[in-house]
């Protein structure tokens, strides 16, 4: 990957509020094109890298490099290249959508035109003439969206942009951001505590939990990493693992939430275990191979049940 | 850039209605003189209304027109300037209550130019708001018909209110210091609140010609001729005070983490 590629990179980004460290060395790469999506739990530390790489808050260590421009309180002028929305969407209640827009326009540069090609992007047009502060939590999210892309940048920061949507929105978001980086090259570097929406856009994945980077892979690897398993059904869940682990050696076992099994073998073994419980009189009502799923995966790495 | 700026901080005015608030508020000072004007031309009311009548004994002998101006300057020192921080604080205060002051601080201007571009609102406003004070001051005093009116007066005593307002208009980067560090109205409110209060309590004593927020009701006269009240540095410590606030905002702006 040659430098030019790089996007978005941080070394030893690390932020510490006293004796709570918010993000702790943080090294980052994000690539031209993609869709980054930074995952992890509330309080990971998503929004405070977010604020970091937008020079909204100063790290107590290491460097933020966005678009070849060194982060710090000064650097502006590489924010006409940037489109951000941080946290919860904002905008001034008193002003129409399209007043709102007119600020940012005037503000990034951007041509008269911006504003009603913004308003048609997120479906803002119908909702022009009202002001802000009488839209919806969704309108909103989709205002401060068309704030983001109105001036056409490069690179898109986004901290959890689903907020607030509606399903059809969320669909409606994602297609619009796939699109950016598809046809337009818009390299979009987002947050989300939401598995689902990282499955269906994501082409890289950082997996953050409490300020440390656990992961990062692109989504195609994320099979290569999660597990196969046989997904059991069976009475006497307990008495079944003790069976597994005494007659066939098998230590791999989870308890599920639903009171079944989670055997971590190949499907080859399925005859073999189910002949050892229903031999051992247990009723056996599932026996299926299965592979985790990210939220599983994401579970197991940041230490959750899953 | 800064000229995009400046236009967006007026834009950002549009419908809010503290504007109408704060010129209806203004407004209140120079009825109140006429109130007191109109009361003191007749000293048996005057009794009868309680402590009304005893303030407006107290702040002249004659309900005319030297009175009644002077009377307007005293309530710019003390009115006006509450009436101006309550602006400052929305100005300044509002881009955090809004949510605002993050997408402000990501934008391709130069940081700075914000606080600088809101003083310049602020002052707009603030002399609008003194405008409304000398129009209305004239209107109430024409429909009382208080004698003793003069062009060279009229002149003078407009100029008085102004510098008065100046001088008002100069406390208020703490106040948007105040905004900006406590990300909203209500630390501003408070803080213009306790130096009014202390500022009050300190004119009357000799501390008060060094406290910046007793010097401008000073100058304005709540205790008699500012020549016997201020001294030379007063004003120096009024001009300190602004340029104090105004490094301080524009560092937070420029510098300070932001929470939001």
């Amino acid at each position: 990957m040659t430098s030019s590629d790089t996007v978005i990179s941080t070394a030893g980004l690390t932020k510490h509020y006293g004796d709570v460290q918010a993000v702790d060395g943080l090294d980052l790469h994000v690539r031209r094109g993609e869709i980054y999506v930074f995952l992890g739990r509330n309080g990971a530390g998503k929004t405070t890298t977010i604020r970091m790489l937008l020079g909204l808050v100063r790290p107590t260590l290491g460097r933020v490099t966005v678009l070849g421009t060194d982060i710090a309180p000064g650097a502006t002028a590489v924010f006409s290249r940037v489109g951000c929305l941080v946290e919860a969407a904002a905008a001034y209640p008193d002003l129409t959508v399209r007043e709102n827009l007119d600020l940012q326009r005037r503000l990034t540069g951007a041509g008269r035109e911006a504003v009603g090609e913004a308003m048609d992007l997120l479906g803002l047009s119908g909702s022009a003439d009202r002001r802000a502060g009488q839209l919806s939590l969704g309108n909103k999210q989709r205002l401060s969206l068309a704030r983001a892309l109105l001036h056409r940048p490069a690179l898109l920061l986004l901290d959890e942009p689903a907020n607030g949507l509606d399903p059809a929105g969320i669909i409606e978001v994602r297609r619009l951001l796939r699109r950016l980086a598809d046809e337009s090259g818009v390299t979009v570097f987002m947050s989300s505590h939401i598995l689902a929406e990282v499955a269906h856009l994501a082409d890289r994945i950082g997996i953050v939990h409490e300020g440390r980077l656990l992961q990062e892979f692109d989504y195609d690897e994320l099979r290569a990493r999660t597990r196969a398993y046989l997904d059991i059904g069976v009475s006497e869940a307990d008495r079944a693992a003790g069976l597994l682990r005494e007659r066939l050696g098998l230590d791999r076992i989870e308890r599920t939430p639903e009171g079944g099994l989670r055997v971590f073998v190949g499907s080859d073994r399925g005859p073999e275990i189910a002949r050892a419980l229903v031999g051992a009189g247990l009723d056996l009502t599932r026996l299926a191979p299965a592979e985790e799923d990210l939220e599983s995966y994401f579970m197991r790495l940041t230490g959750g049940e899953s | 850039m800064l000229g995009q700026v400046i236009a967006t901080e007026f834009l950002k005015l549009r419908r809010a209605k503290i504007t109408w608030l704060t010129a209806l508020g203004i407004a209140i000072g120079p009825l109140l003189g006429g109130l007191f004007m109109w009361i003191l031309r007749e000293p048996g009311r005057a009794e009868r209304l309680g402590l009304i009548g005893q303030k407006a004994r107290f702040v002249g002998q004659a309900a005319d027109w030297p009175t009644y101006f002077a009377l307007l300057a005293q309530m710019t020192g003390i009115v006006s300037v509450v009436l101006f921080s309550l602006v400052t604080a929305y100005v300044f205060g509002r881009e955090y209550s809004d949510g605002t002051a993050k997408n402000m601080l990501v934008l391709p201007v130069t940081r700075a130019w914000f606080p600088v571009a809101k003083f310049l609102v602020v002052l707009v406003w603030c002399g609008l708001l003194t405008t409304v004070l000398i129009t209305v001051g004239f209107l109430v005093g024409a429909a009382l018909k208080l004698p003793g009116f003069s062009v060279t007066l009229a002149a003078a005593s407009v100029g008085e209110i102004l510098l008065v307002a100046l001088l008002g208009y100069l406390l208020m980067p703490p106040v948007a210091w105040i905004a900006a560090l406590g990300r909203g109205y209500l630390a501003p409110l408070g803080f213009a609140l306790l130096t009014l209060l202390l500022g009050m309590g300190l004119a009357a004593t000799g501390w008060g010609k060094w406290f910046p927020w007793s010097i401008v009701p000073l100058f304005a006269g709540i205790a008699g001729p500012r020549t016997e009240t201020l001294a030379t540095g007063s004003l120096v410590v009024v001009a300190l005070t602004c340029a104090a606030g105004v490094a301080a905002t524009i560092w937070l702006f420029t510098y300070a983490d932001n929470h939001q």
